[in-house]
């Protein structure tokens, strides 16, 4: 006999036998850690049979358990398909609990400090086993999220799920739609890359149009006036600590508010009017033991073998250069899913359509519910709602479209050319001249002239031609003191213009070409120009291609030429302007105390007029190995 | 069950399992590849960095250093640089002259050895050994003769390269190499054949680099005529660069090394230099021979050599730096002072007991160097303050100077 007040195992062996006891041990044991299954209900659930015993054990984890205590027992049948919901909720908690386990993966390589943050992702990236592969999940589950929980947002919106009595239930989906914005918007920043520091630069800039209190918030947020070490940390804390901890409540909220109303069903299943999604008849139940978990699992294992697919083969994080505040990049945007934002700020004030805009949107989307109180859910009768929807869509889209580097943002001609083909990799683009193969970068000067064919001449003449006419002109000298001020090795010099050798190096070919249709697209801003491309040998396994524009320069006010009547853009000529002086051989001051100037325009042999010429270029090194190109 | 996608409960159960199983083998396939991929990632990311340092390097370093690397207008010494990169064209010489001194030595060792055994007049070795001993001797003139040659042929080819060299020599390579003496041409080449050597930096190349690209080089304005010397380019030494920033020059410059690929024709190509420290790495004419502690043999040498004194140039000893002299025995409040020292020296000291018979120039001599013998009877000055080692530094002319000196001061 045991010492115990109950029977022992020994006890249970010497009555019923060794085997048996040791199974009912285990079986106990299951039956105990699921809260209310044993292994022949688990049997028989995953057989897909019915339960052999009454009361149905499988809803007994339910009652009993924690993990299943939120999950509702069984579903309606109407609601587990692909339509209403799109499954869109459950990809949002899916991602929630993917860039929780990817994320705290990834801060077991992280140091939130600007000394050291950057060489934390190159060592995540070349010595971290899976570490690319990881944070390519990190980062692409955090766009899929954004996504996902925004299109969750307007399928609610359309099927209107969010009317009474689940108006709160949609408040909670609101802010969790905010509170994903900001995670992804404050994860950002974390690789402290040029284009983290620069896309939360310009969020930041947005929040500062708040009247009172925007610059105070902003100072708080970067804890400097400048972001840096002090910024770096608190958007870190943001990112790992109060956001997420914000965002696993609401979800709870949220959830428990669905459970609490029940899944609505899709709008024409009910009557208008009626709310039948708790009332689930015997006949459209589907048990979440077995079926909906079963369910849940394979997506598990289909929505992750995607997700690894895509980073495997097709996307990869982006990580530019180091975070430099001295340095702006051409083109720099915010975040895609605050583009609208950006793109609505073009349209007039900051404070209009930085802030009253967004904040009215979000305050009316908030608010719906308790002010659309008409009870029909069908989508005949929700005319005016929808199109308020799709006019929503529309304009976010169009104000995003807007948001982009491309639109409305006035930079000179010259300028634009030649990023275009020297910029380096961000969101997956690189400028054109760095496609060039390390090895079809043949030691030369090139100009796009070239290209420009002229009553059939080959080439070759064309290029001889060129080689004249810039030397006579002063043009050739122009471009070496460009070169010379932008320290090229005065040995490396070129001393003429030779052809693209298309057949050694079709790409350079293609660029030069690009390059020379670029420079046509501005016949306005760049009258009589041509590019050039001069590539040198700077050290082994390294070369240097400068891009040049000439031009003659044109007068430009407020970003457009100005034109004469005829259309034609008018120039800046070259002017002798000398003092006038008086017979003492002083100058000559006007009322103003300013000395009077006598303006003569240099004239060329045939009398005319000679316009100033311009140079602008920028110059790359490449490197062999650097492999922008694969 | 008609909405669940996938109807029975098997397939969603396979389903499921294949997908995990699927992820399984991904990942893995994945990690097996991480090594060769983390491998050209590391070397992307060199490519990209050697590309930013060159920029960096062409807005801020080419200005001193040479668009080209190779140093430029007496501001700062090549980069692009064989002696930088510790290619040493003296150094199969060198190996070969050091391994024949260790010959020659050993072997003139035995010699001495045999020599003193076949000498040694108490116990004389018997027939057979000495035999044995004049055989082994005859081998070993055999060998020490053709040590030499290879020595000689070494040390002469070491010369045809330095003199090949003028060029570079004569833009700061191995400088002064001519004013060396024979026996000292190996440690000199040594240590001056390469720019880490020369300083005396016992760590990496890049390091090195590291090191001057944040703190900058305090003083190199003063050796070289053009330049203000090298400031400092890091943040942390408060220059303006990121220390990724600095990472990348480096990266640049380092990528000029050609490894064993450097040539001779190399060195001409550098514009100048790097200039040596003073560390005595440079020659200095031979050791001053200085005076020692013994008045008497000072004295008698003096005589010996005839040597006389010049006060104008004790004066400046004295005043000078190098010795300092006056910065105590002036005013004559620390020590005693410089005027009169001769009248008090003929008034005061030779008179007492213990100068009976020491005339005033060896008291004098004997207060410099050796000053520990006897204090100033006055208890006006602090005994043991005068240094001790002014016979370790003195020579006699400087000594004779000085006393001279002190002689006029009456």
């Amino acid at each position: 006999m045991s010492i115990l007040p109950f029977p022992s195992f020994l006890d249970d062996v010497k009555e019923k036998g060794f085997k048996k006891a040791v199974f009912e041990g285990i079986d106990e044991s299951v039956e105990r850690l699921t809260a209310g299954m044993n292994i022949q209900d688990i049997r028989e659930a995953l057989r897909g049979e019915d339960p052999s015993r009454r009361p149905n054990p499988r809803l007994q984890p339910h009652a009993d358990g924690f993990w299943l205590h939120m999950r509702p027992a069984y579903f309606n049948r109407d609601v587990t398909g692909l339509y209403p919901t799109f499954r869109l909720g459950w990809l949002s908690t899916y991602f929630v609990f993917f860039e929780t386990i990817t994320g705290i993966l990834l801060m077991l390589w992280y140091t939130p400090s600007p000394e050291i943050a950057y060489g934390n992702m190159l060592n995540i990236l070349n010595n971290v086993p899976l570490g690319q592969l990881t944070r390519d999940m990190h980062r692409l589950g955090a766009e899929f999220m954004v996504a996902v929980v925004a299109l969750h947002m307007m399928r609610t919106w359309i099927t209107a799920s969010y009317k009474k009595p689940r108006q709160f239930t949609w408040f909670t989906g609101l802010l969790l739609l905010v509170i994903t914005g900001f995670l992804s918007f404050s994860g950002y920043l974390l690789p402290w890359d040029q284009l983290s520091l620069w896309a939360v630069t310009i969020g930041a800039s947005m929040a500062e149009a708040t009247p009172v209190i925007g610059e105070q918030v902003n100072l708080l947020m970067r804890g400097a006036p400048e972001l840096g070490a002090n910024g770096l940390l608190r958007f870190y804390l943001l990112h790992v600590l109060l956001l997420p901890a914000l965002l696993f409540a609401f979800t709870g909220v949220h959830y428990y508010k669905v459970i609490i109303h029940g899944h609505s069903l899709p709008p024409q299943k009910e009557n208008i009017g009626e709310d039948s999604a708790k009332r689930v008849p015997l006949d459209k139940r589907v048990y979440f033991i077995p079926d909906v978990l079963t369910n849940e699992l394979m997506w598990i294992g289909i929505t992750t073998f995607i997700i690894t697919v895509l980073c495997i083969w097709f996307y990869h994080a982006p990580l530019e250069n180091h975070a430099d505040p001295q340095i702006t990049p051409l083109g720099t945007t915010a975040p895609w899913y605050f583009l609208w934002i950006q793109g609505a700020l073009k349209l007039g004030d900051k404070f209009i359509w930085g802030l009253v805009f967004p904040g009215v949107a979000l305050g009316g989307l908030a608010l719906m519910p308790y002010l659309d109180v008409t009870v029909s859910r069908r989508y005949a009768h929700r005319r005016v709602m929808l199109s308020i929807a799709m006019l929503l869509i529309s304009f976010a889209t169009i104000t995003s479209y807007m948001g982009l580097a491309k639109f409305a943002v006035k930079t000179s001609a010259e300028t634009e050319i030649v990023h275009h083909l020297t910029f380096e990799p961000a969101h997956s683009h690189v400028g054109i001249g760095r496609t060039i193969p390390y090895s079809q970068m043949i030691p030369g000067a090139y100009i796009t002239t070239q290209f420009h064919d002229e009553d059939g001449k080959s080439e070759v003449t064309i290029v001889q031609e060129v080689n004249d006419e810039t030397f006579l002109s002063g043009e050739f000298d122009q471009l070496l003191a460009e070169l010379s001020a932008q320290h090229l090795d005065p040995a490396q010099m070129p001393n003429r213009f030779r052809v693209v050798p298309e057949s050694e190096a079709p790409v350079l070919y293609h660029v030069m070409e690009e390059f020379g249709h670029e420079i046509e697209e501005f016949p306005n801003e760049l009258p009589n120009a041509w590019g050039a491309l001069i590539i040198t040998d700077n050290q082994d396994g390294l070369k240097r291609l400068d891009f040049v524009v000439s031009w003659d320069s044109v007068v430009i006010e407020g970003g457009d030429v100005q034109l004469d009547d005829d259309g034609n853009p008018v120039f800046v000529y070259e002017a002798d302007i000398t003092p006038v002086v008086d017979d003492s051989g002083n100058p000559v001051l006007d009322e103003n105390g300013e000395p009077v100037v006598e303006t003569v325009l240099v004239t060329d042999e045939e009398g005319n007029p000679v316009p100033v010429r311009r140079i602008y270029s920028d110059h790359l090194f490449i490197h062999r190995d650097s492999a922008y190109f694969d | 069950m008609d909405r669940l996608i996938i109807q029975s409960i098997e397939g969603r159960i396979l389903a499921g399992i294949s997908m995990f199983v699927a992820i399984m083998i991904l990942i893995g396939w994945v990690a097996i590849n991480e090594e060769a991929r983390m491998a050209a990632f590391r070397e992307q990311h060199l490519g990209r960095s050697i590309e930013r340092g060159a920029e960096l390097f062409a807005a801020n370093c080419t200005s001193c250093h040479g668009t080209d690397g190779l140093g430029a207008g007496g501001r700062a010494p090549g980069l692009k640089n064989p002696h930088l990169f510790g290619f040493d064209p003296l150094a199969e010489p060198n190996g070969i002259i050091a391994a024949a001194d260790r010959a020659i030595n050993s072997l003139n060792e035995e010699y001495d050895e045999l020599n003193t055994e076949l000498m040694d007049a108490e116990t004389p070795p018997s027939a057979e050994r000495t035999d044995e001993i004049i055989a082994r001797l005859d081998e070993i003139s055999a060998d020490l003769a053709e040590q030499n040659e290879t020595r000689d042929e070494a040390v002469a080819q070491r010369e045809t390269i330095l003199v090949s060299l003028q060029t570079a020599v004569d833009r700061g390579l191995y400088p002064q190499w001519q004013d060396v003496p024979a026996e000292d041409l190996t440690q000199f080449t040594q240590t001056n054949g390469n720019r880490l050597a020369q300083v005396g930096w016992t760590g990496s190349l890049d390091g090195y680099i590291i090191t001057t690209l944040i703190h900058g080089r305090p003083g190199s304005g003063n050796v070289w005529p053009n330049s203000e010397g090298m400031a400092a380019w890091s943040q942390t030494a408060g220059g303006p660069l990121r220390q990724d920033q600095i990472e990348d020059i480096t990266a640049y410059i380092m990528n000029w090394d050609k490894g064993s690929e450097w040539t001779i024709e190399d060195f001409f190509a550098v514009e100048q230099y790097g200039k040596p420290l003073a560390d005595g790495s440079i020659p200095q004419g031979p050791p001053k021979e200085t005076v020692g502690t013994d008045v008497d043999a000072i004295l008698e040498r003096w005589e010996t050599d005839g040597l006389v004194g010049d006060p104008a140039n004790g004066e400046s000893l004295y005043n000078g730096a190098t010795y300092g002299c006056a910065s105590c025995h002036s005013g004559g409040s620390v020590a005693p002072a410089t005027e009169g020292t001769w009248t008090r020296i003929s008034e005061n000291i030779l008179i007492l007991p213990e100068f009976v018979d020491y005339t005033g120039e060896e008291y004098l001599v004997e207060s410099i160097v050796d000053p520990a013998v006897y204090d100033y009877p006055d208890d006006a000055y602090a005994g043991g303050a005068m240094p001790v080692n002014f016979g370790d530094r003195l020579d006699h002319q400087e000594l004779l100077d000085i006393v001279e000196y002190l002689k006029s001061q009456e």
